[in-house]
Parts: structure tokens; sequence; C-alpha cells
């Protein structure tokens, strides 16, 4: 249906998707793309539907209904390692980590290295564990404490790090920051700027304005479910955003402060 | 949120788990302390040998139900299986098998029950508790039924070989025509349980199976979401516990040279228990194969002192009790810190 040579083929398309639980409606006909190098803010109040949307990317959850193209292939992404197999790492919002294990064991988790005899090779997962860790955090110690006894900045480093460290063509991150101090946020925020001029395509769910402003170069933002509209993050500005947040709908008198209106639904 | 300064403090100090197994070594050592001193035969390398024999049964299955409990389930039907295992291999043994693949198929059958627990568990999405129970029932009622509740017996020599052999028994013939012997040798079932162990300990430490035991029962969702197969996992350390069931039905029917379909009735309660002293918790995530025979050998230990002290069979029950109820709150205190 596209042309997978073409510049122009978005890394990601998402089409029609719905989500149902019983009689609720987490995700409602929502459509989305992402393109190589570019970083999509979602945004929504709590309970939109932005996890939910993810999850259906990440392979964590089948949705009802809807197509998910990658490369402009139709991809099945009925487990993680499905999507992993696409080059879809993501950083859950609830982290997603073995909290009796320590570091270097949930960064491998599901992926450990092994020696040539097949046992854990626990010294290359520390190893590479570390210089992982540090590029985020200079001063990560307590490497093979079990991650229950880390801080909440730390636990999300791990998270992080996981995520970036196994090479993503497409990076998902669910609330990146929600736990980390100044210092580290300032981090991801550079290690975001980075792997997108790396041509990585980023999802990135944020309730943090000056982040979306600074980071991304669209938004889509949702409503009870609904995807209420995507723009160039030059079209809008913080007013509008709250609006649609809150109200599902843009300020009446609204026009688009940038060049063009990108798309809306 | 650990300041900076109480992380680096903390680090100086044994994790929980040791605390727990460190605990348990000491409580193992102060038992045989006090047995000594109120039995005199108790303190031998006879008697010392005796305890490894009668242990080595629970100590094989508190290797299964340590790893079954790590993933955060539980196994109940583990002394059944015993029992059906011990069945299957001897009516193999009457219909013209010999002994040694005999006891292979019965140690596969105690294999399938568990592989058909890990199924039920994983794939209908029932609690392992109400799985592990309903396989309780069935694999005895097969046992009973194979057998007619009745006893197999005349299943040769070579059948109780594992159970009773030793390794180097050194008898010196004494001058007057009688032998004398020097030591008794070490039996064939405690080298066994020193071998599964050893195996089990590098299984659960060193290999990816083991970590991925580990994972599914800290955090079977994230285990999940990082790619962990937690069905396939599940449904292998089930079977592991059904097959080490069948090993541990061959070494004790071979102990007696018959197969008594009731026999293992509440071994599955010492194995959780033995693994629960050891330091693994219901809760998932935690526990050791080491950990699970320094319990197994507390519960060892305990049964023959208070036997050589005397102590009737129903106070016995009393205190394995009040002990398996004091691990368990251990284990929960430790969980809330
Ligand atoms: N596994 C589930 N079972 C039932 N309902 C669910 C499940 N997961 C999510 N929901 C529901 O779907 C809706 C959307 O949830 P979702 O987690 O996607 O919200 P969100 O936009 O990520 O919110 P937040 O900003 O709070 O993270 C909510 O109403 C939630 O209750
Ligand atoms: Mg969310």
């Amino acid at each position: 249906m596209l042309d997978v040579s073409s510049s122009n083929t978005p890394l990601v398309q998402m089409v029609d998707i719905y989500k149902q639980f019983g009689g609720i409606h987490a995700v409602e006909g929502v459509s989305t793309d992402l393109y190589p190098g570019e970083v999509m803010g979602v945004l929504g109040h709590n309970g939109a539907g932005k996890s939910c949307l993810m999850r259906m990317l990440s392979g964590a959850m089948t949705p009802t209904r809807g197509d998910i193209f990658v490369n402009g292939q139709k991809a099945a992404l009925k487990s993680p390692q499905d999507a992993r197999g696409f080059g879809i790492e993501t950083i859950y919002q609830t982290l997603a980590l073995a909290n009796h294990l320590d570091a270097p064991a949930n960064l491998f988790m599901g992926r450990e290295l092994k020696t040539r005899f097949g046992n854990l090779d626990e010294k290359r997962m520390l190893a590479e564990a570390t210089d992982a860790l540090r590029q985020l955090n200079p001063n990560f110690k307590n490497l093979r404490d079990p991650v229950a006894r880390l801080s909440g900045g730390q636990r999300q480093v791990i998270a992080i790090a996981r995520a970036i460290y196994f090479q993503a063509k497409i990076l998902i991150m669910d609330e990146p920051t929600a736990a980390l101090g100044p210092s580290e946020t300032a981090m991801v925020a550079d290690l975001t700027k980075r792997l997108k001029n790396e041509g990585i395509g980023i999802f990135l769910i944020s309730h943090d304005m000056e982040d979306v402003f600074e980071l991304c170069d669209r938004v889509m933002v949702m409503n009870k479910g609904r995807n209420v509209g995507t723009f160039r993050i030059g079209d809008v500005n913080k007013d509008d955003i709250l609006s649609l947040i809150i109200k599902g709908t843009l300020p009446d008198d609204w026009e688009p402060r940038g060049a063009n209106k990108e798309s809306s639904k | 949120m650990t300041a900076p300064a109480e992380a680096r403090r903390l680090r100086f100090l044994p994790s929980g788990t040791s605390i727990h197994k460190l605990s348990a070594v000491l409580t193992l050592c102060l038992l045989i302390t006090v047995f000594s001193f109120t039995s005199s035969a108790f303190f031998s390398v006879n008697n010392g040998l005796t305890v490894l024999l009668q242990t080595s049964v629970i100590g094989l299955l508190a290797i299964g139900m340590t790893l079954v409990i790590i993933t955060g389930g539980i196994d109940l039907s583990v002394g059944s299986v015993l029992a059906l295992s011990g069945v299957v291999a001897g009516l193999f043994i009457k219909a013209g098998l010999p002994v040694v693949p005999a006891m292979g198929v019965g140690v596969l059958a105690g294999a399938a029950c568990g592989f058909v627990n890990g199924f039920v568990i994983t794939k209908m999405r029932i609690t392992p508790f109400v799985a592990t129970l309903g396989m309780m029932l069935i694999a005895r009622g097969i046992a009973l039924q194979l057998t007619g509740a009745a006893p197999i017996s005349r299943l040769g020599e070579a059948f109780g070989e594992l159970g009773n052999g030793t390794l180097f028994r050194i008898v010196d013939m004494q001058a007057n025509g009688f032998p004398k012997v020097i030591f008794p040798g070490i039996p064939y079932p405690v080298i066994l349980l020193a071998v599964i162990a050893i195996l089990g300990a590098y299984l659960l430490q060193k290999r990816q199976f083991g970590r991925h035991i580990f994972s599914a029962g800290s955090n079977e969702e994230a285990a999940r979401l990082s790619g962990v197969n937690v069905d396939r996992t599940k449904i292998w350390t089930y079977a592991l516990s059904g097959g080490l069931a069948g090993l541990s039905g061959m070494v004790l029917m071979s102990r007696l040279v018959t197969v008594q379909p009731n026999e293992g009735v509440m071994y599955e309660l010492d194995a959780i228990a033995a693994s629960v002293i050891g330091g693994a918790s219901l809760m998932g995530g935690v526990g050791s194969i080491s950990g699970s025979m320094i319990g197994a050998f507390i519960i060892g230990v305990l049964r023959n002192g208070l036997n050589m002290a005397g102590t009737s069979a129903f106070v016995q029950m009393i205190i394995i009790g009040v002990v398996v109820i004091g691990a368990v709150y251990i284990d929960q205190i430790r969980n809330k810190t």
C-alpha cells in the first residue's frame, strides 16, 4: 500500500485504532503517524488513553480493531518480542522493573548476555550496564542492589537505559522524566535530541509543557480516547493545547499560529 | 528514596537474603548442639548419615518447590506425584521392564504431572494453589486406583539399590571372622541430593532459565514486557518440580523396596516449610537452593533429634508446626521492610 523505499514513508502509522475493555472505550478510532528523526508529543488528561495507545505499539496490548504499519508494512504486534523485532523499544510508565533483581539484571531482562557455554555473562552485563547508566547519571551507584532499594529517579534511569541500549529505531517514552530531578531531566532532554538526530522516531508522552515545546516536532492531543488534533508544534501555543486537553476543542478564535496547519480532526 | 550516605552504609551490611540464610544456619547449629546434649547417640557419624538419608527425600522435593515458589507459585501436588511416580515405576517393573528404565519412566510420569500443572496454571489461568490442589487429588487417586490401594512388593533386589546402597563403605574383616563396619558409607540418596542440589543452584544462579524464574516471580508483568516468555518458564518450572517429585518417589520406594501408593502424604508441606525456612518468599522473586537445603536439614534434624529424645510423634507435629509459622512470620517481616 505504501512505497517502502520512499523517504516519505512514515516509520509508524497507526490507523483507526480501537481498544475496549468490556464497556470502557480506552482508545476510539485513533490514527497517527511518526517519521524518522521526529519527536511526536502525545498529550492528554489522565485516563485519556495515551498509555493504551502506546502499549498497542509496544506489543503489550492488542488493539480491538485497527492496523499498525511499520516502515509501510503491516505489522502484527502480538507480543513485546514482536515489537522489538521491528526496533520498537518502550519506556513504560510503570517502568516494568523486577524489584528483587539488580540494575544489570533488569537492563538485560529477557535479553540476557551469555558466555560461550550458555551461562549468564554477569561480568559483561555489569560492565555494559555501568556504561549505559553512567551516560544518563554519572553518579549512578548501587548497581548490585535490588532495584527495590533504589530511588524513583534511579529506577527511571534504568528503564530509560534499557530502552536505548538496544538501539531502537522507534522509541516510546511514557512520561520518562516523571520521577527525575532537574539535572537528570535535562540529561534525558539532551538524549532525546541526540536520538532524534540519529534518525530515531520518538513518541513522547508528557504532561510537562516546557518539555513538550522544547523537544517535540509535532503534538497529538487525546481526549477521552480520541485524537482531537495533531499539530506542528509551531502552530499551537500552550493555551491551545490546554484547551484541547481539557475541552477536546481548540479555542473558538484559533487559527494556525505558524505557517500551515498540518492536520486535525 | 534512599539518601546516598545511607545507601553506602547499607552496602556493607549483608543483604536481606544472606541475613536470613545466616540465621537459618545458626538455627541448625543450635539444634544440633541442643540435641547433642539431650541424646548421647545424636552426635555421631552414623546418626549424621541417618539424618542425611532421612532428609534426602524432602530435600529433593524442596529443590523443585523452591523453583516454583520463586516464580510466585506453589506446588501442593508433590507428595501425591511422588506416590504416582512410584506406582508407575512399580507397574512397569512388574510388566517386565528393567529397574533403571522403569524408574526413568516413573520420573517422566512425575514430570508429566508437573507439566499439566504448568499448563493449567498458565494457559487456563487457574491459580497455582487450586491447580496443584487438584493435581494432588488426581495423582493420589490414580495411584490408588491403579494399585487398588495395595502395595506393590517383590520388585527385586535391584529396585532397592538406589535407596539402600552406599558409596565408600569400609568394612574390616576382624580376626574372629566377624566383619566390622568402619565407615557405613555415604547413602546413594545423599549423593543424589547433593548432585541435584548443585545442578539446581547452577540452573537458578547461572543460567538464563533461572534468571527468568526470578524475573517472572519478581514482577510477572515486567518480565512479560521485557520479552521473558513467562508461560514457558512457569510450565518448565512445574515440570521440573514434578520430575523431582518423581525422583524422590524412586528414592523413597526403593528404600522401602516396595511401592506404597499411600506414601508421601503431606510431604508437600515439609517441602514448602523447608523452602520458606530457607528464605524463599511465598510472594515470589526470592529464594535459593542452598537456603532450602538448610531448611530441609533443620526439619530433618528436628525430627531426628526429637525422635531420639523420645518425644512423641504428636508433640513433633506441634513443634514443626510452630517452626513453620515462625518461619513464615519472619518471611512477612522481611517483606515489610
Ligand atoms: N488493563 C486495563 N483494563 C481495563 N481498563 C483499562 C486498562 N488499562 C487502561 N484502562 C482504562 O483505559 C483508560 C485509558 O487509560 P490510559 O492508561 O491509557 O490513560 P493515560 O492517558 O495513559 O493516563 P495517565 O496520564 O494517567 O497515564 C482509563 O480509563 C483506564 O481506566
Ligand atoms: Mg499513562
